[in-house]
């Protein structure tokens, strides 16, 4: 309760739904994003095996686990990312809105547009701020020219990076901090509205303050965005999530509301592990 | 400081070590390690300034014989007539020259760029290394080679006699090599985030590619360009079996159209008696190297104009 007086921006939007955490609520029967015993590999390896799992609309979730246990290749798979890489195979699904991401009709830029995601090292491209934002949005047609000004503003006052650029959007983004660059990433993510975000670590690189903002933005957008977290840092996804899914060993080992993970775990593999005595 | 006795006779190592004893480290004594390490980095700059001499020397001695003999005598008329004899000016050599490096340009540079797209992009490993492999043989193949098939091919066999489309094809041919391979190289140092980046928010793999990739891999793309260009330009015996010579304007034409180029006055006039063709020859040199100069600089301020927001600034 100490936490959501820290954080004022936050806690109008958000009521307890989360025994005793700070965010909104859900709708659980609305699911935006749903996998359903969706097995990954590369070549003759299986990385993952059949993982069912649900994300309502809104929701954030946390996925935790050791390293190697096929947290990064399940979110890679959420928007296809995995579909170029040699020797990939999948079985079962994975439905947007219902419909499989793999049906022949999906568009795939179009897909990535609903489904974005963030990285664990900042990657501004070599142009503009103002560029960097505006980039997906010119890309997909999303606006006219005469609105280009207000979008930029709009999404840098968006993710609180406004005050420090107004008076270089032109300048190269590589003079931000670490922390800035990844904040404008994500305004460059929600430049195109997206209904998911799969974030790969993404507070990994930056320092304490700049993870501060970064998790109080999620928590911020989350109603409008459906997050999903890779993370390695178990306070955050204690702070940070509705659900929590702990992978471990290339399965689903368990997933459920992320108090209920943190505290009263079914498994012995996910108590050892959010414990600390694993992992 | 070396006067000071070393600290090793008057204090014990570990005494030494206490960082908190010395007052600046300023007045941490020489050892005999410090003395041997500085005489190995004296030698090793010596020698480093030395054979950086050796490099230099030569470009300098060249363009500062080729600037002393050509400019004195320079008249700009040179750049206004065309060749008559063994003397007059050298318009059709210079027209020629540059109509070869544009075309030059054009193909060498669109099929070594979309070449080393491939291969960074695509290429699956075994035929990527099979064509990686055959572009390396081409580059090693003799000018004199290039020539000699481009005139058994292109000049006899399809009739094309000496030409402008025969020299340019031989040419470029020559070249591109250069051009794929540092476009290739150049693309693979794009860092992976910037296409993952690109991926992620649903761009297509065409804008990923000219707006973000190839813009960052431009410096190296421009160097492999210049390279060939520089070659393109420099070279006589390819163009002396295929583009033959002309002392009239270059006709833009591909086949039946021999034209001049200055390599050719280099390499045909300073052979002469007449001091006027050996005085043409100079001039000939001289325009070269401006041009491949002015070719440089431009590329340079291209590149910087297009670096402003690059990673690495």
């Amino acid at each position: 309760m100490f936490e959501s007086a820290s954080r004022g921006e936050v806690k109008d939007t958000v009521s307890s739904g989360n025994g005793g955490s700070e965010l909104h609520k859900l709708d659980p029967s609305d699911i935006v994003l749903k996998t359903e015993s969706l097995t990954l590999g590369f070549g003759g390896s299986t990385v993952l095996e059949g993982v069912s799992l649900e994300f309502p609309r809104g929701s954030i979730t946390s996925l935790i686990g050791p390293s190697g246990s096929g947290k990064t290749t399940f979110l890679r798979s959420l928007n296809r990312m995995n579909d170029k890489i040699r020797g990939y195979h999948r079985r079962g699904e994975v439905l947007l809105d219902s419909a499989s991401i793999w049906d022949s009709s999906v568009n795939l830029l179009q897909l990535r547009r609903r489904v974005g995601m963030l990285f664990q090292r900042p990657n501004p491209f070599p142009m503009s701020i103002r560029e960097n934002v505006l980039v997906g949005v010119k890309a997909h047609g999303l606006a006219k020219r005469n609105d280009f000004d207000e979008i930029t503003e709009t999404l840098l006052k968006e993710v609180g990076l406004w005050k420090a650029v107004s008076d270089r959007l032109n300048g190269s983004p590589f003079s931000l901090s670490g922390g800035q660059q990844q904040l404008l990433c994500l305004a460059r993510a929600l430049a195109v509205r997206p209904e998911v975000l799969l974030l790969d670590e993404p507070t990994s690189a930056l320092d304490p303050f700049s993870i501060e903002l970064v998790e109080n933005l999620i928590a911020k957008l989350a109603p409008q965005v459906t997050f999903v977290v890779v993370t390695h840092n178990l306070a955050q996804a204690k702070r940070l999530s509705h659900s929590t899914a702990f992978f471990f060993q290339g399965k689903l080992a368990e997933h459920g509301q992320t108090n209920q993970i943190f505290t009263a775990p079914s498994q012995l593999d996910t108590q050892r592990y959010v414990s600390g005595s694993i992992g | 400081m070396s006067e000071k006795p070393s600290v090793s006779q008057s204090k014990s190592y570990a005494n030494q070590l206490n960082f908190s004893t010395l007052s600046n480290l300023g007045e941490v004594p020489r050892t005999m390690n410090d003395r041997r390490r500085g005489l190995k980095a004296r030698i090793a700059w010596s020698l480093s300034y030395f054979t950086l001499l050796l490099v230099i020397a030569p470009a300098i001695l060249i363009v500062g014989h080729v600037v002393l003999q050509a400019l004195p005598h320079f008249q700009f008329s040179v750049l206004t007539t065309n060749t008559t004899g063994l003397g007059g000016g050298l318009k059709n050599e210079i027209a020629g020259t540059l109509v070869i490096v544009v075309g030059v340009l054009v193909i060498a540079g669109g099929l070594g760029i979309l070449s080393g797209i491939y291969l960074s992009n695509y290429a699956r490993s075994k035929v990527g290394n099979f064509l990686r492999s055959s572009s390396e043989v081409l580059a090693g193949i003799p000018s004199i080679v290039f020539g000699y098939v481009g005139y058994i091919a292109l000049v006899v066999h399809f009739h094309w006699g000496f030409s402008l489309g025969a020299g340019l094809v031989t040419l470029s041919l020559m070249v591109v090599p250069y051009v794929s391979k540092t476009t290739e190289v150049a693309l693979r140092q794009v860092p992976s985030g910037y296409s993952e980046g690109g991926e992620a928010l649903g761009l297509s793999e065409g804008y990923i590619l000219r707006r973000i990739t190839l813009k960052s891999a431009l410096p190296g793309v421009v160097t492999g360009i210049i390279v060939a260009v520089a070659i393109a330009t420099g070279e006589t015996a390819p163009l002396l079996y295929t583009a033959g010579y002309s002392q009239n304007l270059p006709k833009l034409a591909v086949t039946h159209s021999p034209l001049g180029y200055l390599t050719y006055a280099v390499w045909t006039f300073y052979n002469q008696p007449s001091k006027a063709a050996v005085q043409l020859s100079y001039d000939a040199a001289f325009l070269l190297i401006l041009g491949v100069v002015l070719l440089i600089v431009i590329s340079r301020i291209v590149v910087s104009a297009s670096q402003k927001h690059s990673e690495n600034r």
